[in-house]
């Protein structure tokens, strides 16, 4: 066991090294990233100001409110950006038969999809969030206290885990049909528009399904319901410290039986 | 001992008929015509240590599928497979760790960076030891001539140079079997030298089993002991390279050009297939008569200006193949 880890994490070491070297051999690219995502930051932000201009708070929750959910979610965005992103080309690679090379070595399949590329261009992504969510937590008076901050941490993680399952789980449908890069981009949608809104806002199907289906609720409206005394719609027991954690396993879980059974579908590329 | 057992292997791949325009996508849309394809049609064979195989057959013979199975990156819809014992299909990490599989066509290499950053990884997925690695490295460097480009992007290394680090990639973990899967494709005449006597290098010094398919009929004449053909997903030949060859393409082509004609051109054991000016073209039969004494007969009563001998193309010999098999 300790060995299998020494193992793993050498490799992802090796491959954290390569990455790095990979993407400062494009600066450019850097430079692209630096300044869209700040504009797409802005953008977002933006609509919630005008949303509460007009009609002065969304269901119960104020500007100060959304600035806080919406910058909770981005926290977990991030990290799927700069760990999962590869799991978004999942149907390129299956077009192009390049599962065969990770297949031929003796190691975990996703594990090595997943290590292969780490985006560090994507920790950009983290900065203009974390800016907002200082000014967010400043505007709701946060409680910077310590148990809040491992609450936040553990909210993090599991938001990450939730995100990633659900684009593992969407990309493996490539394995039967080929295609499903519009899958990832509705998901991507859907992911921006659930997490920054509070989910009390939309009808009681969406809910129910964004709790108990797709457990979307559980990356930042949840959290963020606890974090600011407000009202979520279902009384769950316990803290979101346990709760989003635990999603986020069992969801991730899920997804690597979906992967892995899709994975027997692989039928590689013409020679 | 045989390395490499398979047993009435099949692989069958679902299709769906299209037809033309846009009635016929809208009809397969709603009444699929699905039609099953047997890729690889009950084939078995057994490779034993150490041994040359070629495994060839014309493009879409099921010989790529094969390879993906016994590697254990496709599932065989029916039949066996055992890779030094194993299947690969239910512990896949055991059988890789003992197989180095090349494709031709594609690299394992990380284009973006120096080659000896992708041996690096590589060292580190196989777990090699470090002395043993560098002790390794420092043989392959050597015998595949690595250490002028080993710190050159992989982007920059020529075809040839690239497929010598893609030889050496797939060589540092000391693998038993070594699938080459057109590993001289694309070559000039010097790199394809290079790679075949690494390949015989490793063979005759290290007991390495090798599984080639190529369509380049020197690769097999250089390198394999045996040959195993198929076509239309099944196995057509299987035995030594001599006779096989032998028996699918027995004649030779012998191009001579003369400096003023002669009047007898005739020769008992060769036919003339074809004459232009002072070209002639025999063709004959190699066990009935060899390429020299042809020469010797008929520079005797001819005066020869320039000459040259066809080796028949392995593509037309399972051409041939293929004519037979169908007529049954």
């Amino acid at each position: 066991m300790v060995t299998t880890v020494r193992h793993y994490y050498s490799v992802a070491v090796c491959y954290a090294r390569m990455a790095i070297q990979r993407q400062l051999e494009y600066p450019l690219f850097l430079v692209s990233w630096l300044l869209m995502i700040p504009i797409a930051y802005f953008s977002g932000l933006w609509v919630l100001k005008i949303l509460t201009d007009r009609f002065q708070s969304l269901n119960g929750w104020d500007f100060s409110q959304l600035a806080f959910i919406y910058s909770l979610g981005q926290f977990s965005h991030g990290l799927l950006v700069v760990f999962f992103i590869t799991t978004w080309y999942i149907d390129g690679m299956v077009i192009q038969g390049e599962f065969d090379r990770l297949l031929l070595r003796p190691m975990n399949v996703f594990f090595q999809l997943v290590v292969s590329y780490v985006n560090f261009i994507g920790l950009v992504d983290l900065i203009p969030g974390t800016i907002l969510f200082i000014y967010a937590s400043h505007l709701v008076s946060f409680d910077w206290s310590l148990a809040n901050i491992l609450k936040l941490i553990l909210i993090v993680i599991g938001g990450m885990l939730i995100r990633a399952a659900l684009f593992i789980c969407l990309s493996s449908v490539s394995f039967w049909t080929k295609r499903s890069s519009s899958l990832i981009g509705f998901t991507l949608n859907l992911l921006e528009r659930t997490t920054m809104y509070p989910l009390s806002i939309y009808p009681f199907v969406l809910q129910m399904i964004f709790t108990f289906l797709i457990p979307i609720g559980f990356i930042s409206f949840y959290p963020a319901s606890e974090f600011l005394g407000q009202s979520s719609g279902f009384h769950i027991p316990f803290s979101m410290a346990l709760w989003t954690p635990l999603v986020g396993i069992v969801f991730f879980v899920i997804s690597q039986l979906t992967f892995n059974f899709g994975m027997k579908k692989y039928e590689s590329a013409g020679s | 001992m045989a390395v490499i057992e398979v047993v009435d292997l099949v692989k069958e791949y679902m299709i769906t008929k299209k037809e033309s325009g846009l009635r016929g996508s809208l009809k397969s849309l709603f009444f699929p015509k699905k039609t099953t394809i047997r890729g690889v049609d009950g084939i078995s064979f057994s490779i034993q240590r150490g041994e040359i195989v070629g495994y060839i057959g014309p493009n879409g013979a099921g010989k790529s599928t094969t390879i993906k199975m016994l590697t254990g990156i496709l599932h065989p819809t029916s039949g066996s497979i055992q890779v030094c014992g194993i299947s690969p299909q239910e512990d896949r990490k055991s059988v890789v760790r003992r197989l180095g599989v090349v494709f031709g066509q594609r690299t394992q290499l990380y284009w973006d960076l120096r080659l000896g950053e992708s041996f690096e990884l590589l060292r580190r997925i196989y777990q090699i030891d470090k002395t043993e690695y560098d002790e390794t490295l420092r043989i392959l460097t050597d015998v595949l001539k690595l250490s002028d480009f080993i710190d050159t992007p992989v982007r920059q290394l020529s075809l040839g140079q690239r497929m010598r680090g893609d030889l050496a990639a797939a060589m540092l973990h000391s693998p038993e079997v070594l699938f080459l899967d057109e590993p001289t494709i694309g070559l000039d005449a010097d790199a394809k030298h290079a790679i075949r006597s690494f390949i015989l290098e490793i063979n005759r010094n290290r007991g390495v089993t090798v599984i080639l398919t190529t369509h380049d009929l020197d690769d097999v004449e250089q390198l394999c002991s045996r040959l195993i053909v198929v076509n239309h997903g099944k196995v057509v030949e299987d035995g030594p390279i001599q006779s096989i060859v032998g028996k699918l393409a027995p004649k030779r082509l012998l191009v001579i050009e003369l400096q003023h004609l002669g009047d007898d051109l005739s020769h008992p054991s060769a036919e003339i297939i074809k004459q232009e000016g002072l070209k002639i073209w025999y063709q004959f039969e190699k066990a009935k008569i060899t390429a020299s004494e042809l020469i010797s007969d008929l520079s005797r009563k001819l005066a020869i200006q320039d000459l040259s001998v066809q080796e028949p193309d392995i593509e037309d010999a399972i051409r041939e193949v293929y004519k037979t098999t169908a007529r049954i």
